[in-house]
């Protein structure tokens, strides 16, 4: 018996299979129950012990080895199998995607979220009131009685039907009512912001019969105008990410603050835009001012303990001068190429 | 408020600049607006061409011979004005100029060499006139400064007047503020008062209104006077601001009216009768104004009249046929205190702005009156001639007298700056205030009659820190407290927002787009979705803002057919923010709008949206609240806006917690472009936000052991609400039952019209054990025998 010729046989016969089931059948030939080699180790038990011994190993070692060359040929076929189908299943990676618009967050939202952020870290929490105002909230209680020129200062939408005392609602033209709103239901120390949506019947590029505020307010026994002054710096330098920032506060008059002040940040043209912080050209930013003590008394808060401050942020203006956008009407118009272009995507929002 | 530098130097003695008045009227709260001086100009000069030839290269050139006083320059000018002797403005080689902002450069035009250029008004910024360059017609020396020749030499402030400072609608009073912020030194009044009052005046006043609407009023007669242009310095000082003189007596009121802060009124004295009444109009009493505009009054308005005719509004505007003109030689001038409420109120319903009203509605100094009375009489006399009557007057002039206890402290403590009583005693002398019983704590401050806005102790802090300045606070951040930081973690308000802000990172996760649209809607839209009545916006600015908005989803589809129109396919977006149901009630929703095109892609293809994809993306929403669709109780929506058939409403208890669906045909007709569009209204301010912000957790459980499906079909009733047999399966064990997943729907007329076959998959699974054959047997019957009980429903096999 020569099993070198065996093994050489049989390793041609493997190599020379094409197929899974042909090499299945070289299996079954050489070690199936039937197969050559399974015959030549049955035949052993008919020899002597000695020559048992010396061929059963070499018998043995070639069946081991046929054995796993036979894997090894499955194996390899195996994957000449797949990589053969994988050619059938290739796609044109070419064909473009249909267009689809980027889904993004309105930059007001970036906003407001931002003003939420930066004003709750120096501890003032969200209130909040309705659009539709009476002329007590929006007015009279404020300060601004009838008849009086500083209700021309804002050109107020009225609605038809009429409030209690026989007043026309209004949309309201400032956040400012807010302040009434809280001071009526809870008891100072109070520190709200307030950011919500405001109107006034006026329509062009800079103006809009809809646009947003944020209105703060801190009362307590002793807040004052220098920190109304430091608080609305620390706000404008994280809002507009500039740490070195040239303001300037100035008088004003609004009837719910006394005294009043506008505050203005310095701004410079840099190749054709604008660049806050710095320059001699002054942007106006917000109002602001002491609480009128006629306001609080109004809300039956006790001017001999109490005082504190009163700001309003004009939300869009803000976020216009921080992204150098210029037309107020677009952030309204449902354009969404405006919104892709302007947005905020889920991580940046 | 506009007024020129050398009108302000009629009542402030200043040795500084322009530019350092703007800044100190903005210190003082009077905001400047803008500020118009050419000082700068004062390098360009006068230059007269000599001659002039065809340039060689160009035939619309000329070269020029120019010559400035000093020297001779060759010009290539392009103006069709061009001739010889002409004198211009001429800038030189390395001057820059405004109008065209350049600086001009020595260089060749066309082959001939330029060393200058004579400019027109609109290369000096004066006007658009750009037809040619600036002709001289006075004679005046080459080399004389262009401010000088031109006349530029007294700049123009406009500032900006807020509604409390009336007393600053006169130059004086503004030089009155700067003297106080040490800008210079208030001069006195400069005129000699009227001695010789003659005679009575032959018209009397009657003050004939109960409603104090004229408080008094004081005149004078002036006989034989002579009407005409009036005098040099008085026509330049008007046309300085933009006016146009008319004549003396006009002219001389409206410097008045600028100069002091006060109106008055003359009238032609022989164009009224001799009684004069102040009284309330008669309803639908007409009045020709000096506007030139008829105007139709009410029992409200104030008028001056002689009997039956309305001669004036009072305190608004004159009426045309009383007025002075060139042949008057009567005049009789009227000066009055008038309620600055009635003015405001008449000037509002006549919508009237003239700058008497102006200055009356914000209250003027009542000193002044007599004042006023004297400076014009003055003028008057000087200007125009003639005798002056005795005063004639009505009503009572009480003297104004209003006193403050201020305590020194109240500044401190206001303001975060200690400042001392003196300093805050000598910043209130400066304005003008009297001091009187002070001690090292308090004093009684008395008012100047031009202060009526002054009224409590903080109006005086807000004087002293205008004038010690704004920039001298000191800054300072009060940090957050932890009882604040507590505040806002409780606060309902801030959870509502983080919350706002979840849904936000969903949607735009999800695809879908922010917008922010008006909170308006238009009459069609009011009309087709029904609106309450009472959101109606009385004054609104057109007929797309009529109401306040009951629902955006109308909004949202025009938003859909703009984009639509600018080539978007399959709109998908959302606002977050208020519709209003009332004039008194307002809530805070998410509105989506999801448009579907027919898929034409034949690559990429996508299921067509349906119904069922609403649900899921409902469901998507409600889970990133916390929350579980199926938790709340679904019935089909009644809502006009929505496809009857497919639409539905959740829930929570009586509380709308959303409603979504097929817009409604009928709706959809409006909008012809698009095709089927899909809104989900979620009501988040319903939901219980405790649960929405403090992760409202969903028990899940896990268990490690095998899990057995086993799937169930039943013929239900066809309304029957699957969401309630979902919850009746889960409930039926609760240790066992992991899961109940609907999976099919069958619907046909074979079944019979009033049932659906319905089929869902039951996953059990036990915590404790895999569970053997015979208990999951026991269970399964279970299920089958106690829904078809509980719904009456049959079992399929």
């Amino acid at each position: 018996m020569d099993i070198k010729k065996v093994l050489n046989e049989v390793t041609k016969e493997i190599e020379q299979s094409s197929s899974q089931q042909e090499l299945q059948n070289v299996k079954v030939a050489y070690l199936g129950k039937k197969g050559i080699i399974t015959e030549l180790l049955k035949s052993l038990k008919d020899l002597s012990l000695e020559e048992r011994k010396s061929s059963g190993s070499k018998l043995n070692l070639l069946r081991i080895e046929v054995d796993n060359l036979i894997k090894n040929k499955f194996n390899d076929l195996k994957i000449e199998e797949i990589n053969s189908k994988l050619k059938n299943e290739y796609l044109d990676i070419s064909f473009p995607p249909p267009n689809s618009i980027a889904s993004k967050a309105h930059p007001i939202s970036k906003t407001f979220d931002e003003v939420i952020t930066i004003f709750g870290s120096m501890g003032y929490s969200v209130a909040e009131g309705p659009d539709i105002e009476t002329d007590f909230f929006n007015f009279s209680a404020l300060n601004i009685p009838e008849n009086h020129p500083a209700r021309e200062m804002q050109d107020t939408f009225y609605i038809d039907d009429k409030d209690k005392e026989g007043k026309p609602y209004v949309l309201r033209t400032h956040t400012s009512p807010v302040q009434i709103r809280t001071l009526l239901n809870q008891k100072p120390p109070v520190k709200i912001i307030a950011p919500g949506r405001t109107y006034r019947c006026d329509s062009d590029s800079t103006h809009s019969p809809m646009f947003h505020q944020v209105e703060g307010l801190f009362i307590n026994e002793n807040a004052n105008m220098g920190n109304l002054k430091g608080t609305l710096i620390e706000f404008c330098k994280q809002f507009f990410n500039v740490q070195n920032l040239k303001v300037r506060f100035r008088p004003s008059y609004f009837p719910f603050t006394e005294p009043s002040a506008e505050m203005d940040i310095a701004y410079e043209i840099v190749n054709n835009k604008i660049q806050l912080g710095q320059g001699d050209r002054w942007l106006e930013i917000l109002g602001c001012g002491m609480v009128n003590p006629i306001v609080l008394e109004n809300c039956n808060v006790d001017t001999n303990i109490y005082q504190g401050f009163a700001f309003g942020v004009g939300l869009d203006r803000i976020t216009m001068l921080k992204y150098g956008l210029t037309d107020i009407r677009s952030f309204f118009s449902g354009n969404l190429n405006w919104i892709a272009s302007n947005g905020f995507t889920i991580g940046d929002f | 408020m506009k007024f020129s530098y050398s009108w302000l130097c009629d009542h402030l003695e200043t040795d500084k600049s322009a530019s350092e008045i703007g800044e100190a009227l903005t210190n003082l709260g009077l905001e400047l607006e803008s500020l118009t001086d050419y000082s700068e100009y004062s390098k360009f000069v006068v230059a007269t061409i000599k001659d002039f030839r065809k340039h060689p290269n160009a035939d619309r050139l000329n070269i020029c011979k120019v010559d400035d006083g000093t020297n001779t320059y060759q010009v290539i000018c392009g103006a069709n004005n061009v001739k010889k002797g002409l004198k211009g403005i001429f800038a030189k080689d390395g001057m820059y100029i405004p109008g065209t902002q350049i600086n001009l450069k020595k260089g060749k035009i066309r082959g001939e060499i330029s060393e200058g250029m004579l400019l027109s008004e609109r290369e000096l910024n004066l006007s658009d006139d750009h037809e040619g360059i600036i002709e001289l017609l006075d004679d005046f020396q080459n080399g004389t400064s262009a401010v000088e020749a031109l006349k530029l030499n007294d700049p123009i402030f406009e500032i900006g007047i807020t509604p409390n400072r009336g007393d600053c609608l006169g130059v004086r009073g503004v030089a009155r503020d700067l003297s106080a912020k040490g800008v210079g030194k208030l001069k006195p009044l400069n005129f000699k008062k009227i001695t010789q009052l003659e005679f009575a005046s032959p018209i009397i006043w009657n003050i004939n209104n109960d409603d104090n609407s004229c408080e008094y009023v004081v005149s004078r007669y002036f006989k034989n006077v002579n009407n005409s242009k009036s005098p040099e310095w008085l026509q330049k000082k008007l046309i300085s601001l933009g006016l146009r003189p008319i004549n003396a007596l006009v002219d001389i009121t409206n410097y008045i009216t600028i100069d002091l802060g006060r109106p008055l009124h003359v009238f032609d004295a022989d164009k009224i009768g001799k009684k004069l009444d102040m009284r309330l109009a008669n309803a639908n009493e007409r009045m020709l104004a000096l506007d030139n505009k008829e105007y139709t009054l009410d029992k409200n308005t104030t008028v001056i009249a002689d009997g039956d005719n309305a001669l004036a509004i009072a305190g608004i505007i004159g009426g045309e046929y009383s007025g002075c003109t060139d042949d008057t030689k009567n005049v009789f001038l009227e000066v009055a205190l008038f309620n600055p409420n009635s003015v405001a109120q008449t000037g509002r319903t006549l919508g009237i702005n003239s700058d008497a009203r102006y200055r009356f509605e914000r209250g003027l100094d009542k000193n002044m009156v007599i004042e006023g009375l004297e400076y014009a009489s003055y003028l008057i006399n000087k200007i125009c001639g003639g005798l002056v009557s005795k005063n004639i007057e009505a009503g009572k002039l009480d003297n104004f007298e209003y006193k403050i206890n201020y305590n020194f402290d109240y500044f401190n403590k206001t303001i975060g700056l200690e400042l001392d009583p003196q300093k805050q005693i000598k910043i209130l002398k400066d304005l003008k205030f009297q001091i009187s019983k002070s001690n090292e704590k308090e004093c009684e401050v008395l008012v100047p009659s031009w202060r009526n806005d002054v009224k409590n102790k903080i109006d005086i802090v807000e004087e002293i820190i205008r004038i010690y300045g704004y920039e001298n606070i000191k800054q300072s951040v009060p940090s957050a407290s932890i009882d604040e930081i507590d505040k806002i973690d409780n606060s309902s308000t801030n959870k509502k927002f983080k919350s706002i802000k979840k849904l936000k990172k969903t949607l735009i996760s999800n695809g879908i787009s922010e917008v922010i649209t008006f909170s308006f809607h238009s009459i069609r839209a009011q009309e087709i979705l029904k609106g309450d009545k009472s959101l109606k916006i009385s004054n609104a600015i057109s007929d797309d803002q009529s109401y306040m908005r009951n629902s955006m989803i109308f909004n949202h589809l025009e938003s859909v057919e703009l984009n639509f129109k600018k080539g978007f396919k399959n709109i998908q977006l959302f606002e977050i923010g208020p519709i209003y149901n009332s004039s008194q009630s307002q809530e805070n929703i998410l509105s989506l709008l999801i448009s579907t095109e027919e898929n034409t892609n034949s690559i990429y293809k996508s299921e067509e949206f349906n119904f069922y994809s609403l649900t899921e993306l409902t469901s998507i929403l409600i889970s990133s609240l916390n929350f579980d669709i199926k938790q709340f109780n679904i019935s089909r929506s009644t809502s006009n806006t929505y496809h009857p058939g497919q639409s539905a409403e959740l829930f929570m208890g009586k509380k709308l917690i959303a409603r979504y669906g097929k817009v409604h045909p009928l709706i959809m007709e409006e909008f012809s472009k698009l095709k089927n569009c899909y809104a989900i209204e979620l009501f988040f301010e319903n939901l219980p936000i405790d649960s929405i912000s403090r992760a409202n957790k969903i028990n899940i459980s896990d268990s490690q052991f095998q899990f057995s499906e086993k799937d169930f079909s039943f013929l239900f009733e066809k309304e029957q609400n699957l969401y309630e047999v979902q919850r009746y399966v889960k409930g039926l064990d609760k240790n066992l039952i992991k899961n109940v997943e609907f999976f099919d729907l069958y619907v046909a007329k074979d079944l019979g019209d009033d049932s659906k076959s319905v089929t869902f998959r039951v996953t059990i699974q036990s915590k404790e054990k895999t569970l053997e054959e015979k208990d999951l047997e026991q269970l399964h019957k279970n299920i089958l025998e106690k829904v078809s009980n509980k719904f009456k429903a049959k079992i399929r096999s």
